[in-house]
């Protein structure tokens, strides 16, 4: 059959299958080490390439698979929900995430996988992230403009730069693979 | 005995490699059977809008950005919620399989508790703003938006992980 995925599923179906898919995110996650703070942090400081390596890997394999299985009119890339581009709005978010990220040594699905190997302070990172959605609610109003400014919506590199999106992974692979090799390079001399 | 010590001697981790794979076909798989990605960030702002909503219903009713989550039959059924679920115990189970479950206050070694209490609750609170902010966090924007090409997780990782340098720079003694 052509184009079937993805697959419309009911409400239920798709709460179970989210258990399912959540407990293989968090099963691999944990594995990977990404649910230690130190291994998480340990980019920044240039004493563990973990949280790169896993992270990138994931992208590849799973962009990969998506035009892959686009190409193949296996799976209606029109059907997939592409995440939004927000300009500003994101490049600030990322930005002040990263800050957030290094104090607390989580992010908010490590903080699950921290607390899940028994991290209490993964636990106060939760009530952090609640209070700091919080605090964003409250000023939303205010800041509601920004907040919808240099809207890009279901903006990709393809579709941006005008390229095939092979050519663009082809970019990525040479990016991620010379990002691994310089990290197993320098992980090896110290 | 020092937390970093026993990760030093008895690192039973998987290859990164290994565990990016496997959590890349987790992605892909999400993709096509659902149609969308992996997230985290808004089930915490889910729960938040709901708390508030059972403590002070009139303010979180005044507060229109919780109106998704206060104006909407059964909240709870919520697929992120579900998936948020899943992580919990796929990774207890991974830590327990591995031998790493062990509760604890994790933190660097001349850190004080309370010291970590303050970074912990601290960062948690810019990482809640920040998602919101983005539209996700690191799950549902730079993992599943930079999986599809999506301009948004690329200026959302690139952006990370340039702040996320320069604050370690500033904060040397946090964590090393």
């Amino acid at each position: 059959m052509v184009m079937s995925a993805p697959f419309m599923v009911s409400q239920t179906a798709g709460l179970v299958l989210a258990v399912v898919l959540g407990f293989f995110f968090g099963l691999f996650l944990e594995r990977g080490g990404l649910g230690d703070p130190h291994k998480l942090t340990g980019v920044f400081y240039l004493t563990d390439f973990s949280v790169p390596k896993v992270m990138f890997t994931g992208m590849l394999v799973a962009a990969t698979g998506l035009y892959l299985l686009s190409d193949l009119k296996i799976l209606d890339m029109h059907r997939v929900w592409i995440v939004p581009t927000f300009f500003w709005p994101q490049l600030v978010g990322g930005a002040l995430f990263g800050i957030g990220f290094l104090f607390s040594g989580y992010c908010p699905g490590t903080a699950v996988a921290g607390l899940a190997s028994g991290r209490l302070d993964a636990l106060v990172t939760m009530g952090g992230i609640g209070a700091g959605s919080l605090v964003f609610a409250i000023v939303y109003p205010a800041i509601e403009g920004f907040y919808f400014s240099s809207p890009m919506e279901g903006a990709t590199l393809p579709s941006v730069l005008g390229l095939n999106h092979w050519v663009v992974m082809a970019f990525v692979y040479l990016m991620a693979g010379g990002m691994f090799y310089v990290m197993e390079r320098y992980e090896r001399k110290r | 005995m020092d937390p970093r010590e026993v990760g030093m001697k008895k690192n039973n981790f998987w290859s990164p490699y290994i565990a990016g794979a496997g959590l890349g076909l987790t992605l892909l798989s999400t993709f096509v059977i659902v149609g969308w990605g992996l997230g985290a960030s808004s089930a915490f702002s889910l729960l938040t809008g709901l708390g508030l909503g059972k403590l002070s219903p009139a303010y979180a009713h005044k507060i229109t950005y919780f109106s998704q989550y206060l104006n909407v039959e059964a909240p709870l059924l919520n697929w992120v919620l579900f998936e948020i679920m899943g992580l919990f115990l796929g990774a207890l189970v991974a830590s327990l399989v591995g031998g790493n479950f062990r509760v604890r206050l994790d933190r660097a070694e001349h850190m004080s508790a309370g010291t970590r209490m303050v970074s912990a609750f601290g960062g948690g609170i810019l990482i809640g703003f920040a998602s919101r902010l983005a539209r996700g966090c690191t799950s549902g924007v730079a993992l599943s938006g930079g999986a599809q090409l999506a301009i948004a997780g690329w200026v959302f990782v690139i952006a990370m992980f340039v702040s996320g340098f320069v604050a370690a720079a500033l904060f040397r003694r946090l964590w090393s």
